[in-house]
Formats: C-alpha cells, sequence, structure tokens
C-alpha cells in the first residue's frame, strides 16, 4: 500500500523514524538538498495509509559515454514496512527513470561486502556484484559494486565482472 | 576552486593557482604569504586583493578581510581600465557572504552589471545575490534582462519562479501570477517549452489561479508530452479534474491510475473521493500539494449526504468491483492496498449510512486474517478503528484472538499476529480498563512469548531486526500504566528492567532506547537518558525533529555542560543550513529544477520559524546567564553581547509567536508523554481515557501548539527583563535621583513596567493582579498548587517586580520608604515559601520520582540568580566609586540605610533558602549506594504475592540464568552478560551524579551569596 511520489524537503521533517534505524545515515542538509535540486527524479519515497513514510530511495545519473548511468546512494524502508518489497519497488522505479528518461546504460550501487541480506536482495532484484572496492568504507570495510544493466546496453557490457579489485581512488566517480 | 582558474584581472594561472592550492589544502598562512607576493606585483588588482581577502578571513582575521575586500571594491570602482569579471567578484563574494555582508557582495555585482550592460554571466551572479538575499522582485527584474539578451526559456522560468516567490511568501499580489502567464503564453507561442519542470510550473501557475480547465488543456495538448512518465501525467491530469469538479471523468483517470499502480493508497483516496463526489478532501485545496506535511484527518470528514441513495449504492457497488478486479490482478501479498480498499469502502457507507450493518468490522477481520502478521496492521487500520464504538472495539478485539489461535500458520506468522492483537490492545485503550492483575499478566505474557520466541532470531545477522522485539516495548508501556495507576517505583523500574534486557540482547533497537531515555529522565537519572540519547546518533535534519526527546529536560536540568553541547550542535546545524540555503536554491535553478527552487525557499522560511529555534536561541543567553550570574560583569558582558536582550523580545512579539511552525516528529514519543510538555504519569491515572491514539496529541497539537507560543512569549521577555531590572536597580541609587525623588532617566523603568505588564498577561493576569495574587499565596488566602507548573515564571516575576519598584519608591510612596521595602519582603517572603514548598513536595528521588526536582533547580539557577544580579547592582551603586570622591556628609548614606538592611534581610533569606536545599542534597547524597540498590531491589521482590512488580523480572532473571542451547551462542552469549542490579547501580549513579551537579550548583551560589553578604554597608 504504497504511494510513490517525489521526495520533497518536508519530507525531511518526517522521515525520522525510517532513519533512527542505526543503518541508515543521516546526511547533512546540503547532500540531500544537492541531490533534491540537481536529480529530483531519482529520489522518491513511499508513503503508506496515514501519511506514514514507510522508505525512500536516493541517488543520481552521472558519467560519459558508455558509463552513463544511475547511481543507487541509499535506499532505506522503516521496520514495520519490511518484506513488503517496497525496496524493490523503489529500485524499479529508479531503474525505470535511468532506461527511459535518461536512456542510461545501466544502474549501480555500493553496498558494505559484510551486509549479506542486502547483497542477496539486491541479486534477487538482478544486480551482479561488477566489483570488489578495497577498504571503501572508512578505509575499514571492502565494498562492493553491484550493478543492473539496462536495455541500452544490449550486450551487457557494463557488467562483465572485473577481475581485479579496485581502490577508491580508481573510482571513476565518488 | 581548482575551477576558477584563468586569466582573472590579467593575472596569470600560474601565478594564482599555488595560492588556491594552498587554500583547498588549508595551509592558510602558506596561501597569504603567496598572496602576499602576488599583490606586490599586482598591487591593484582586486583580484589579488580579494583572494588575500579570503585567506584572512579563513584566518580568522574578519575586520582585515573586510577592510582588504573594501580596498578592492574601490579599485573595481574608480579604476576605469580594471578588468572586471566573475571570478573577481565570486571571489569577494564568497569573503563578504562569510562576513555577513551579502549587501556589499550584490553592490559589486550591481556596479559590475551597470557597467557592462549585457553581460550574461555578471548577470547570473547577480541574480545569484538576490537569490541569497531573498529579493524575489530583483531576482525577477534581473531574470527577466537575461531572458531579453538571450531569450532562453531558463531565465524566463527563472522569471516566473521569481512572481510565484513573491506571491508566496513575499508581499506580491495575485495578479503578479496573471503576468507571468501571459509571459510564458508569449514565450510559447513563439518558443514553445522544452523542458518538463517548466511545464510543472505553467501549470502550477495556473492551478494557483484556479485555471483548472486552461491546466488540463496544455496538458492534454502537445506540451503534455514533456512529461515522460505515462503515470505523472496521469495523476495530475486526474488531480486538475477534480480540482475543476469534473468527479466522472477524475474518477476515471484515477481508475487508469489504480490500473497501472493497484497499491497507490492515496490515488484510490482520490478515485473513491470523485466516485462518490465527495469533496471534503479538494476543498482544502492541497490534495497532491506534495509539501503538505499535516495528516489528513480521516474520521467523519466524508461529505456524502448529497447523493441519493440509489446513486450512492451504485456508485459503491461499481467501487466493490473494482477493487475486486485489482485484487485479482495483484497475486501477492506485498500489495496491501487493493484489500485495504474494501475496509475503505464499508467505512465510508458506515458514514454516509450512519448506522452500523457490521460490514467493516467483517472487512477488518477478513484483512486481519490477510495481513495481521504484519507490523504495521496496526497503524493501516488506525482510521478505521476509530469509526467504531467501544463496544465494537472489544468484540473485533475477541474475534481477532480466535483467528490467530488457530494452530495452522508458521511460528513467525503466528508471533506477528499474536503482536498485532496485543497492539491493538494497548492502541484501542483496552488496556485502560483492565483490572491491575489482568494488566500485570498481559506483561508477564508479552514477556515471555518474547523469550520463547528467541530461538527465532538465533541465525539472524546482529543488525537484523528480530521476531517478538516489539512485544517487549509494549510490556514496557503496560508496566508504566501499573505504575501510573499504583504509583509503586518497582513497576517503573522493571519496566527499565525490561527494556535495559531487550538491549542487552540486541543494542540497535531505537524504539527501546526511546522509552528508555524518557523512562530515566522521569528517574531524573539525566546521564543514563542522554547515553541512550547520544546512541540514536541524532544529527542534522533529525536535531530539528528528534531532539525534543531529551532537550527540554535538559533545559531545566543541571547538567549544563551537556546542555551546551546539545545547544550549540543545534544552533550549528540550523546556522549552516541558513547559510548554504540559498547556495542550494541557486543550484536549482541553475539545474533547472524551478519547482525545487520554490520548495527550497519556503522550506528555509520553514525552518526560520521553526518553534524550537526560537526557544534554543532564547534559551541559550538564559543559560549563559545562568552559569555567570555570581558576576554582574560577566553577567552585564552576555547581555551585551545580547545587545541587552533587546533582539530577543522580538520573537516575543505576536507576529513572530503566531508565524512559529512546529516540526518535531511526536509519533515516536511514548503515549505517556505524548509531547514534550506533557507527562501523564505526574497526574493521576484518568480510568476513562478513550485510547493511546486520542492522547497522542493529534487532536491536542493546537492547544499544544497555543501553549508553547506562551512559552516563547514569556521567555524571549527573561533576558531583556534581567537587562532591564539591573539597570533599574543601579540608576535608582545613584546620584540622579532628583531632591523630589523623580529620576531624570526613567526610560528603563517605564520599558520595565511594560514588559511587566506582558509578562503578567502571558501567565493570566493583569499587572496588579498579580502582585495580589503573590500576596495572597503569602498570605494563605491561595495554595501554591495552583501555580504548579509556573512556580518559577511567578517568582521570576516577584524578583523583576522588586527591581522595578527600586525606581519607582518615590512615585508610590511620597514618604519614600514603603513600597520599595515591602516589595523585598515579598520576594524573601516568597523565596522561602516556595523552597519549603518545593522541598516538600519534591521527596527522596530515589522513591519519588517525576519532575519536582527540576523546578527545584530552576529556582536556585533562575530566580535567586535573577535576584542576586539586581543585589549585586544596588550594592555596586552603593559603593563610592573608586575615582570620585567619598561623599563628604554621612546623610547620603544614612538616606540608604533602610535598603542596606532589606538587602541583607535579603541576602539572610537566599542564604537560608541555599542552605536549606544543601541539607536536603547532602541527605540524600550521603545515603549508602548499598542501601539504595537494597531499597530498589526490594521494591521488586514479590514475597509470595501475587499482585505488585517483579514478576516480569523474574521471566528476564529465568531467561537469562538458565542455558538454552536453542538460542545460539551469540544470544546465549548476551543472556549471559546481563544484570539486573547493574541496572539498579545505574540508576542510583546517575541519580547521584544530578544530585551532586545541583550540589555543587548550590555551594557555588552560597559562596558568592555570602561574599555579597560582606559587601552589605
Amino acid at each position: 500500500m504504497t504511494t510513490i511520489r517525489r521526495f520533497c524537503c518536508n519530507d525531511l521533517l518526517r522521515f525520522s523514524p525510517v532513519n533512527f534505524d542505526h543503518l541508515t545515515e543521516t546526511f547533512n542538509m546540503s547532500f540531500y538538498m544537492t541531490y533534491l535540486a540537481r536529480w529530483p527524479d531519482y529520489f522518491h519515497v513511499g508513503e503508506g495509509p496515514g501519511n506514514r513514510i514507510m522508505g525512500y530511495i536516493m541517488g543520481k545519473v552521472e558519467g560519459q559515454g558508455e558509463s552513463w548511468h544511475g547511481h543507487v546512494t541509499a535506499v532505506t524502508v522503516a521496520p514495520e514496512y519490511r518484506r513488503q518489497q517496497l525496496a524493490k519497488k523503489l529500485m524499479n522505479m529508479l531503474e525505470e527513470i535511468s532506461d527511459k528518461m535518461d536512456k542510461a546504460y545501466f544502474v549501480d550501487l555500493f553496498v558494505r561486502a559484510s551486509n549479506m541480506p542486502a547483497i542477496k536482495m539486491y541479486e534477487k532484484l538482478g544486480y551482479i556484484i561488477y566489483r570488489r572496492v578495497l577498504r571503501y568504507y572508512s578505509g575499514e570495510e571492502d565494498g562492493l559494486d553491484m550493478r543492473k544493466a539496462l536495455s541500452r546496453d544490449v550486450e551487457k557490457k557494463s557488467i562483465i565482472p572485473l577481475k581485479r579489485p579496485v581502490t577508491p581512488d580508481e573510482l571513476e566517480y565518488d | 576552486m581548482a575551477s576558477k582558474f584563468g586569466m582573472a584581472g590579467g593575472i596569470p594561472e600560474r601565478r594564482v593557482r599555488p595560492i588556491w592550492d594552498a587554500v583547498d589544502s588549508r595551509q592558510f598562512k602558506n596561501a597569504l604569504k603567496l598572496s602576499t607576493a602576488l599583490l606586490s606585483k599586482f598591487p591593484n588588482s582586486p583580484y589579488a586583493l580579494a583572494l588575500k581577502a579570503l585567506i584572512l578571513e579563513r584566518l580568522g582575521k574578519p575586520d582585515e578581510a573586510l577592510s582588504v575586500c573594501l580596498n578592492a571594491k574601490e579599485h573595481l570602482y574608480s579604476d576605469e581600465a580594471i578588468l572586471i569579471d566573475d571570478l573577481t567578484l565570486s571571489t569577494l563574494q564568497i569573503v563578504f557572504q562569510r562576513l555577513d555582508r551579502l549587501d556589499l557582495a550584490t553592490s559589486c555585482y550591481e556596479y559590475a552589471c551597470g557597467k557592462f550592460a549585457n553581460n550574461l554571466e555578471l548577470m547570473m551572479g547577480l541574480f545569484n545575490c538576490y537569490v541569497r538575499e531573498y529579493s524575489y522582485v530583483k531576482q525577477q527584474q534581473t531574470a527577466i534582462k537575461m531572458y531579453k539578451v538571450v531569450g532562453e526559456e531558463r531565465f524566463l522560468l527563472w522569471a516566473v519562479c521569481s512572481f510565484q516567490l513573491q506571491v508566496l511568501c513575499g508581499e506580491g499580489g495575485e495578479k503578479l501570477l496573471l503576468l507571468a502567464e501571459a509571459l510564458l503564453k508569449k514565450h510559447i507561442a513563439s518558443h514553445d517549452l522544452h523542458e518538463p519542470e517548466a511545464l510543472l510550473v505553467y501549470i502550477s501557475i495556473l492551478e494557483q489561479q484556479a485555471k483548472y480547465e486552461a491546466a488540463l488543456e496544455i496538458l492534454s495538448g502537445k506540451l503534455g508530452s514533456l512529461l515522460a512518465m505515462e503515470g505523472d501525467k496521469l495523476r495530475l491530469q486526474g488531480r486538475l479534474l477534480a480540482h475543476a469538479r469534473d468527479y466522472v471523468a477524475a474518477a476515471a483517470i484515477f481508475q487508469k491510475v489504480l490500473e497501472s499502480c493497484p497499491d497507490d493508497w492515496e490515488y484510490f483516496l482520490h478515485y473513491l473521493d470523485c466516485l462518490l463526489e465527495d469533496d471534503s478532501r479538494w476543498c482544502k485545496g492541497n490534495v497532491g500539494d506534495q509539501t503538505q506535511c499535516s495528516k489528513v484527518v480521516v474520521t467523519g470528514t466524508c461529505n456524502l449526504s448529497h447523493l441519493t441513495d440509489e446513486a450512492f449504492d451504485s456508485r459503491i457497488s461499481s467501487a466493490l468491483s473494482f477493487v475486486q478486479k485489482l485484487q485479482t490482478e495483484v497475486d501477492n501479498d506485498s500489495s496491501r492496498g487493493p484489500y485495504l480498499a474494501n475496509l475503505e469502502i464499508e467505512k465510508r457507507r458506515r458514514l454516509y449510512k450512519k448506522s452500523d450493518d457490521r460490514k467493516l468490522m467483517e472487512a477488518l477481520l477478513k484483512y486481519f486474517g490477510r495481513f495481521g502478521h504484519l507490523a504495521c496492521f496496526t497503524s493501516d487500520v488506525e482510521m478505521f478503528l476509530q469509526v467504531l464504538t467501544q463496544n465494537e472495539k472489544a468484540e473485533i478485539l475477541e474475534d481477532i484472538m480466535k483467528v490467530h489461535e488457530s494452530p495452522s500458520i508458521l511460528p513467525a506468522k503466528a508471533l506477528g499476529q499474536v503482536m498485532t492483537s496485543f497492539r491493538l490492545q494497548e492502541s484501542t485503550g483496552v488496556t485502560f480498563r483492565l483490572p491491575a492483575f489482568e494488566l500485570q499478566s498481559t506483561a508477564a505474557r508479552m514477556t515471555e512469548m518474547y523469550c520463547k520466541h528467541l530461538p527465532l532470531s538465533k541465525d539472524l545477522d546482529p543488525q537484523e531486526n528480530m521476531h517478538g522485539e516489539e512485544l517487549l516495548v509494549m510490556a514496557c508501556n503496560v508496566l508504566v500504566q501499573l505504575f501510573w495507576r499504583t504509583r509503586h517505583v518497582g513497576y517503573l523500574l522493571e519496566a527499565i528492567m525490561v527494556l535495559e534486557f531487550g538491549l542487552t540482547i540486541r543494542r540497535y533497537v531505537w524504539q527501546y532506547k526511546i522509552l528508555l531515555l524518557h523512562l530515566y529522565s522521569y528517574f531524573c537519572v539525566f546521564p543514563s537518558a542522554l547515553d541512550w540519547y547520544k546512541t540514536l546518533d541524532i544529527k542534522n535534519i533529525l536535531l530539528e525533529t528528534a531532539s525534543h526527546h531529551i532537550l527540554p529536560q535538559m533545559l531545566r536540568s543541571p547538567l549544563w555542560p551537556d546542555l551546551t553541547d546539545l545547544l550549540d550542535e543545534y544552533l550549528k546545524f540550523m546556522d549552516d543550513h541558513f547559510r548554504e540555503a540559498a547556495d542550494l536554491t541557486f543550484l536549482a535553478y541553475r539545474h533547472r529544477n524551478y519547482t525545487k527552487a520554490i520548495e527550497f525557499v519556503q522550506f528555509r522560511e520553514r525552518l526560520q520559524h521553526s518553534h524550537q529555534y526560537s526557544m534554543i536561541r532564547i534559551e541559550a543567553p538564559i543559560l549563559q546567564l545562568k552559569q555567570k550570574a555570581a558576576s554582574l560583569e560577566e553577567a552585564e558582558c552576555i547581555l551585551e553581547n545580547l545587545n541587552h536582550g533587546v533582539q530577543l523580545v522580538d520573537l516575543s512579539s505576536e507576529e513572530n509567536c503566531k508565524s512559529l511552525t512546529f516540526n518535531e516528529d511526536m509519533q515516536s514519543r511514548p503515549w505517556w508523554t505524548p509531547t514534550p510538555d506533557e507527562n501523564y504519569l505526574l497526574g493521576p491515572f484518568e480510568e476513562d481515557l478513550c485510547c493511546p491514539e486520542e492522547f497522542m496529541g493529534k487532536k491536542q497539537a493546537n492547544e499544544r501548539e497555543t501553549r508553547l507560543r506562551k512559552v516563547i512569549e514569556r521567555r524571549a521577555l527573561l533576558p531583556r527583563l534581567v537587562a532591564l531590572s539591573i539597570q533599574t536597580a543601579s540608576s535608582s541609587l545613584k546620584e540622579n535621583v532628583k531632591a523630589n525623588g523623580s529620576i531624570h532617566d526613567n526610560s528603563n523603568s517605564s520599558e520595565l513596567k511594560h514588559l511587566l505588564e506582558q509578562y503578567a498577561r502571558n501567565l493570566g493576569n493583569s499587572f496588579d493582579d498579580a502582585i495580589k495574587i503573590i500576596v495572597g499565596i503569602l498570605e494563605g488566602q491561595r495554595h501554591l498548587e495552583d501555580w504548579s507548573p509556573h512556580v518559577v515564571d511567578w517568582m521570576n516575576y516577584a524578583v523583576f517586580v522588586n527591581a522595578w519598584n527600586l525606581s519607582s519608591r518615590d512615585l508610590a510612596h511620597p514618604d519614600g520608604n514603603g513600597c520599595q521595602f515591602d516589595s523585598w519582603n515579598l520576594v524573601d517572603n516568597l523565596i522561602e515559601k516556595c523552597t519549603i514548598e518545593l522541598l516538600r513536595t519534591t521527596g527522596p528521588l530515589l522513591k519519588c520520582p517525576g519532575h519536582d526536582l527540576l523546578s527545584l533547580v530552576q529556582m536556585v539557577t533562575e530566580t535567586f540568580s535573577w535576584h542576586c544580579l539586581v543585589i549585586q547592582s544596588c550594592l555596586r551603586s552603593l559603593q563610592p566609586s573608586g575615582k570620585k570622591k567619598k561623599r563628604g556628609s554621612g546623610a547620603a548614606d544614612h538616606s540608604h540605610l533602610p535598603l542596606c538592611k532589606a538587602i541583607r534581610h535579603s541576602v539572610d533569606s537566599l542564604c537560608a533558602a541555599v542552605e536549606k536545599v544543601t541539607t536536603w542534597l547532602k541527605a540524600q547524597l550521603n545515603e549508602l549506594e548499598d542501601e539504595k540498590l537494597s531499597f530498589l531491589l526490594s521494591s521488586l521482590q514479590r514475597n509470595g504475592c501475587d499482585e505488585g512488580p517483579g514478576q516480569i523480572l523474574e521471566i528476564l532473571e529465568a531467561e537469562a540464568g538458565t542455558p538454552n542451547p536453542e538460542v545460539g551462542f551469540r544470544i546465549s552469549q548476551m543472556l549471559q552478560s546481563w544484570s539486573s542490579a547493574d541496572v539498579a547501580r545505574k540508576v542510583i549513579k546517575g541519580q547521584c551524579s544530578v544530585l551532586s551537579e545541583f550540589y555543587c550548583i548550590c555551594n557555588s551560589k552560597l559562596k558568592s551569596m555570602r561574599a555579597l553578604r560582606q559587601l552589605i554597608p
């Protein structure tokens, strides 16, 4: 029971039950607002009955040439609304926008290598581990760069896994 | 910064780059050296000067930076040959902005644009300046100029947004929208529109003028294709049709939306509204407005009476068959919408027919059968339960119990259903009518069930939510209710134990932490409350929405360093945001997301008017004054930095109080303290409460906001009252008292009187009545309890009245020695009476939790401090000044004798009061920890009784004490580390540190008062 719509500033004042979750980072204002100012179509919120915030996704589109892609910066769902495929709906929405509106080649995201439940979920959604990024999280934990090809990447070139891990400074984008 | 290279003001890039590099790597000293070298080569280059200013500002030399900037500006203006480019201006702008001199940056750009007309880059810079200053009219004029120069769509939209902002946030009339519309029309006729956001702005301009048909026409025309997502277009179309009251067409469009998104609950409600021609939601004019924040009140707002029975029935049946169709199409249980839709339809039917045909209850039960195991079930059905009678609620709960007793379902699902039924009991208020013993056994069942289901979670990642976690939340709430009914401290302690137990097993459960921090606060164990608060990692925007969990109690607590940190962190967040908000707005303009630019401005306004922001801006200096009250000079210094409290008085204006916004998220608060200024546990148990939902403050939001506005209005006066009291006290004694007793400059005194009248009015009385009330209290005709939440406010009032009275003595009492000494007496007696009374009602903390300690703290740290400052000010004026000659005659000194006597008496009574408090504190601090521990633990011993606290703890202890391999290694390790005595000790230690902090404050007060005593001539 989800109304998915564009995220707006006032939602920042209502998302605390989602962000109290210890795995959900509360970024500074300029971070959220830069995303809203630049990629409002990549920032969506799911609302339930009684206008309760169930979860949200924030992302962007960037890159050049064949690496023009959608990126998932954060996706999170409040505990009471988990296991109802909300994350999947939000991800599908972002993929659709990357695919149809921005004609991107793929969508990617980063996840902690230890976060097995999340990795499994992304795999179910069609993402594959493209490469490992060494000590991506605060110089401590490895990150996994996961990707899903979109319709424009007909030969699925963007998701051929890299054989060797990379370091954060080798990443093309932050 | 690195992108700013190039030839700037004729300086080659290679000379500038090292300076920017040094700035970027924060090597400011090195940067300054390089910049000095650059300046020796280009002494008149505004760019080189701007760079130097930038470095000086970063080095913390704002005055030097400003003067260098002004020098650069002068060169820009005076030297005709100098090249003015955006790089120079934007560098200057950075410095001016950091120096809070946006006006100077704007004037540089204005000058440059005047000199080089039609330079687009400079004009954009100027537009940005106006965005920073929120000058919508000038923004609009600049954008129009740019549009005229290049004819680009984006600049037209910048102008259109600026028109909209004048109407929405400025003082512009609605005819500006007409102008914006005309500009857009003209542009479209010649150039068309190319951006989806431009179309959205165009439509919003029409919507704001209620030109829905015109908007629909545009949407269905060629421009409509700009919206790439079909769903977005349909939603917008449906909304416009509904606003235009074309309900048939709107319902058809909403039906289409639902066919592609069957789970879209908001649009299902729109569909039903339009089908039934119920305009209650559309009338409010905010439907589909994504900025809406408040909940739509669902109960009883339907407006269906105009439909005939036949029409109503036929539409309901078509809705039912549509929903049926949707249900068959969604084949999984992840779409609750089409199923919940049945409940909504039945609710509307019930509201329309005003009778109960049980269909709603049947639908509810059916929904429970399918989704009852989900944690969100209760919040899903909350709005439907609200229309049921108490009896129906009880009945449905009974039926629900029967459903979940069926043994055929999976254990996790069964657990989910049981939890839902507990949750429903709580939210419908059924628990309020249960006898105490039943309530206790409910808590026991919840706790047992939690323990029993631990093995279900044994293979879960420690970061994942465990099964049955919420049971402990509910058990805690039941125990709190038992405490509320019985006042037995054991229940409260047991509630704490339950949550600490849960956090021992998994330390990430934020619901436990929030409950715990409120319980600890109620117990005055602020250090533990604060510790748990910190683990919630409340930062950035959460400071605005969630710090209400800790701030109000900390504001009154004696833990000043922690409080200072909290206030500083909040103010830093807000100030940072206000500093960068406009640049982010400009970013939205640049990226052509015009609707966001408008949204950002409105959001910034909302935060600017935040109630919490006002409160903290007032309380932060009050805290400083409290901390420095022992020294008049230091207090005066603080007041001087505050411009003597003058600006804060502005916050007290009616206009400011009216425009306050309340952004705190109350949903996460426990029902027993639904708002920061309410705690039901402080009053007697109210058996006839309907349900927690109803006193969660939703319907009382208005009352609460009115109350908080009053607090702001009152507290905002305080620093000014203190400042004026000090000034009045001293000027009344100086030599400016004329022979006839009138005072040369009595503007302070009359302002003080005026503010005191405002203060008294705020407390519900006139100036004179307020004094009569104080006298009435002292003479025993009134009871102190009548003041209970405002004791300290009244005491402060008495102190300020006394200060005012010092200056008006002879005006009021020509004999010259009546009233002023009466008011000293008034204050002394009030201090004595209130101290005794507050000490009597506070009781030993461990045995009588509650918040009276905080009133005591507030009395000592505020009232006593303000009074001491007045006394210090009097004494300073009585002291012969070092520079002046000592007065020869003893006559003048003699005239002060009655005053000296009054002051002496006042200081004595202050000392006596503080001594009483320290004695009380010492008695509690001296009690041995073991004695306290045994008291606490004995409150949980059952001694064979069935009733009374302790049962739940026994369950926890048994679980922790009995090895159970089924729970897995990790959980059993956690269980072993659990100790109830540790928790009890934490309570004792936490209370002790609060008491000793207060003790230290009292002691230092006492010291300074005794020193003051010595100064009295």
